[in-house]
C-alpha cells in the first residue's frame, strides 16, 4: 500500500489521546458550529471560532500577521510545538486553520483524522467542558507565504488560459447553479454557477463514512484518473468561502503532494459576485 | 362520579378520568382512538383506519417512546434532580419529554435542527425544555450524522453528571415501547383482520416496534412504510437516506417502501382536514397518500395508518406550500 505524500501530517484519535499530557503538543478546535466547542471538548484543547478570531471583522481578509501572532500568543502555542488541529464537519475549519497556520509558517502543524465526530463516536475518548489553562507566550510569525493562496487576478488567468487545474470542490448543485449556497447559509453571490473550466470534484469525496480521510490510492484514482487532474499542473481550488477548498486543499497538497496547489478563499462569494467576470452554468 | 367522602373515583378509563397524566398515557386497555376513513378512501371494499396519535396526552405518537425511555432512566437511576436528560429532537419526541420530565422533576435538553418550525420551537419551550438550537444540513456529506445528534452526544460526553441522553435513534425502548402498546391496542381493535400496516419513517421505533408485534401474531400482515421524496422538509420524517441515522430501522421488517412526492404531503392534509374532519399534520397526509395507492391495487383489506400528529403545529408550513391558504386572511 502506497503512502501519504506527507503521512506525518495527519495523527489517529488514539496518538492524541496518548499525548494529551504532552508540553509540547497543543490541541486546537475549530468548528463550523461555534457552539460546539463549549459543549465539549478534547482536554486541554483550545477553541477558535473561525467567525470571529480567523478572519478580519470588517475588512474581508484573513487575519493579519500580528493578529495571528496575538491569538497564538493568547493561547499558549510556542513556535517549536506541535499544533493538532480538529473540528467538526470532517475537519472543515480544522483544514481552513492548517491553511492558515501553514501561511503563517508554523512548522509542525497537523490534523485529528476523522475530526470531532471520531472522537466523540469512540468510547475511550473524554470530552470536557473546562477549558484548558493558558501561559501565554510571545508568537513570532513567519511573513505570510502567499504561494499558498490564490486572488482574483491569478483565476480569471486561470480560467482563462486553462492552463492549471481548477477545482470547485462544492456539491454538484451549487456548481450547475441550481442553487446559490447550501440550505441556511448567509454568505452567498448574486448568481449561481461556477468559474469557467473548473472541474467539479465535492470536497466530501476525499473522505470515509467515519471522516477520516481515504486511503492514498483510492484518493490518487479519484482525483488523478477519474476526474482528470493533472498532477504535473498547478492547482487553484475554491468553494463559497474557503474553508470546504482548504479540505481539498490539504488533501490535494499534503495528502498527495502535488507541488503548487493554491487555495483560493475569496471563492465563489468573491468571483460569483465579481460585475462582469463570465461564469459557466450547467443547470 | 364521588365516593362518600367526595373523593371522585380511582382511575376509570370507562369514564376518562385518571389521577395523574401519566395515566392517560396510552397502553392496549386505554388505546388511542382508531377512525375509519371515509370520503378519501378510493375503495370501499378495504377498510381503512387512522390510529390518531394526537389524541395522546402530548399530542403525538411520540408520548410513547419518551414515557418508555423515560421509565427506563428512572428504573436504572440513570436521572435525578441534578442529572437531567439531554436529547436531539425536532420536535415532537422533546414536547413529551420536556412534559414528561418537568411533571416528573427532571430537565430536559432539547437539541434542535434550526430548521424546524418555529412553532415548534416554542412549543418545546413551553412545555419546559431547555432549548439549543444548532444549525445543520451544512452541506451533507456520507455520514457525517446529524449535527444536533452529535451535540447532544458531545452534552452527554462531556456533562455526564448533568445530562444522560436516552437517543431515540438508538435507544431499543423506542420499539419496545411500540410492542407493548401500539401493536397490541391495534391488535385488539382491529380485533386481528388487520392486514396492512402504513406507517412514516423517522427514528423507525414505531415501524420496527409495531411490525415487530403483528408479524408474531400475523405473519401475512403487509408493512408499508412511506417515505418523503428528497429534499423533503416534512419534520420528523426521513427519507432512506437519511435513515442512517437510526439504528432501530430494520428493513428485513417491511414489505415495501413507497416514495411519495413531499408537496403532496402537505396537499392531503388539508383535505383530510376538509373532507374527514381529521385536522391531521403533513406526516399523515403524506402516509394517506402512500396508502391510497395500495388501497387502489390491492382492493380488499384491513389497514391501519399510524397518524402521528395533529396540524396545529403547522400551519405556517402548510401556508409555505399552500400558498392559496393566504387568500381572504387579511383585509
Amino acid at each position: 500500500m502506497s503512502e501519504f505524500a506527507h503521512p506525518e501530517v495527519l495523527l489517529s484519535t488514539d496518538w492524541v489521546k496518548e499525548h494529551l499530557n504532552d508540553p509540547n503538543v497543543k490541541l486546537i478546535e475549530i468548528d463550523v458550529d461555534t457552539q460546539a466547542y463549549d459543549a465539549g471538548h478534547i482536554p486541554g484543547a483550545v477553541g477558535f471560532n473561525w467567525q470571529t478570531q480567523l478572519q478580519q471583522p470588517v475588512q474581508r481578509d484573513i487575519i493579519s500577521k500580528e493578529e495571528f501572532e496575538k491569538l497564538l500568543s493568547n493561547s499558549g502555542v510556542s513556535r517549536d510545538d506541535t499544533v493538532v488541529l480538529y473540528g467538526d464537519n470532517h475537519n472543515w475549519f480544522a483544514a481552513y486553520g492548517f491553511w492558515l497556520f501553514k501561511i503563517y509558517g508554523h512548522p509542525d502543524v497537523r490534523l485529528m483524522d476523522g475530526g470531532r465526530q471520531k472522537w466523540l463516536d469512540e468510547e475511550d475518548k473524554e470530552l470536557v467542558t473546562e477549558k484548558p489553562r493558558v501561559t501565554p507566550t510571545d508568537y513570532r510569525a513567519a511573513d505570510p507565504d502567499w504561494t499558498l493562496r490564490a486572488f482574483v487576478p491569478e483565476v480569471m488567468e486561470v480560467s482563462k488560459k486553462a492552463d492549471k487545474n481548477l477545482v470547485d470542490v462544492r456539491s454538484p448543485d451549487e456548481y450547475s447553479g441550481k442553487v446559490i449556497a447550501p440550505p441556511g447559509m448567509t454568505e452567498t453571490a448574486q448568481r449561481g454557477g461556477h468559474i469557467p473550466g473548473a472541474k467539479n470534484i465535492p470536497w466530501s469525496s476525499a473522505v470515509n463514512k467515519d471522516g477520516t480521510f481515504k486511503p492514498p490510492e483510492e484518493l490518487k484514482k479519484l482525483y488523478f484518473e477519474e476526474k482528470g487532474v493533472d498532477p504535473s499542473k498547478s492547482t487553484v481550488a475554491y468553494c463559497r468561502i474557503g474553508e470546504r477548498s482548504s479540505h481539498t486543499w490539504f488533501v490535494l497538497k499534503y495528502l498527495l503532494g502535488l507541488n503548487d496547489v493554491k487555495n483560493y478563499d475569496g471563492s465563489w462569494t468573491e468571483y460569483g459576485n465579481l460585475i462582469g467576470a463570465p461564469i459557466e452554468k450547467s443547470a | 362520579m364521588s365516593d362518600s367522602t367526595g373523593e371522585m373515583n380511582a382511575t376509570n378509563q370507562q369514564t376518562r378520568v385518571y389521577e395523574d397524566v401519566f395515566e392517560m398515557l396510552p397502553s392496549e386497555e386505554n388505546p388511542s382512538p382508531m377512525v375509519r376513513i371515509n370520503r378519501l378512501n378510493p375503495a370501499a371494499s378495504f377498510s381503512l383506519y387512522a390510529k390518531l396519535e394526537w389524541a395522546n396526552p402530548f399530542g403525538s405518537v411520540k408520548d410513547r417512546a419518551a414515557w418508555q425511555m423515560l421509565q427506563d432512566l428512572e428504573g436504572r437511576g440513570e436521572i435525578n434532580q441534578d442529572r437531567g436528560i439531554v436529547e436531539p429532537t425536532s420536535g415532537n419526541t422533546g414536547i413529551s419529554l420536556a412534559a414528561l420530565a418537568r411533571a416528573r422533576g427532571y430537565r430536559l435538553k432539547a437539541v434542535v435542527p434550526n430548521k424546524v418550525p418555529k412553532e415548534k420551537k416554542l412549543m418545546l419551550k413551553i412545555a419546559g425544555a431547555e432549548l439549543e438550537v444548532v444549525s445543520d444540513e451544512l452541506c451533507p456529506a456520507p455520514g457525517l450524522g446529524d449535527g444536533s445528534i452529535n451535540l447532544a452526544k458531545t452534552y452527554a460526553k462531556a456533562q455526564g453528571d448533568r445530562y444522560a441522553m436516552p437517543n431515540q435513534y438508538e435507544n431499543y425502548q423506542n420499539v419496545a415501547a411500540h410492542i407493548q402498546t401500539t401493536g397490541p391496542e391495534i391488535w385488539r381493535q382491529t380485533e386481528g383482520q388487520i392486514s396492512h400496516l402504513f406507517v412514516s419513517l423517522g427514528t423507525c421505533g414505531s415501524v420496527t416496534g409495531i411490525a415487530k408485534f403483528l408479524r408474531e401474531k400475523k405473519p401475512s400482515v403487509k408493512v408499508i412504510a412511506i417515505q418523503p421524496s428528497e429534499g423533503h422538509d416534512i419534520p420528523g420524517l426521513r427519507n432512506l437516506s437519511q435513515l442512517e441515522a437510526s439504528k432501530l430501522f430494520d428493513r428485513s421488517l417491511i414489505d415495501e417502501i413507497l416514495e411519495i412526492d413531499f408537496e403532496l404531503a402537505y396537499k392531503r392534509a388539508l383535505e383530510l382536514c376538509q373532507t374527514e374532519g381529521l385536522l391531521a399534520g403533513p406526516s399523515c397526509g403524506l402516509i394517506l397518500e402512500g396508502t391510497r395507492h395500495v388501497v387502489e391495487r390491492d382492493q380488499g383489506g384491513c389497514g391501519v395508518m399510524v397518524f402521528p400528529d395533529n396540524i396545529f403545529k403547522y400551519t405556517a408550513t402548510m401556508l409555505k406550500h399552500l400558498p392559496e391558504l393566504e387568500e381572504g386572511t387579511s383585509v
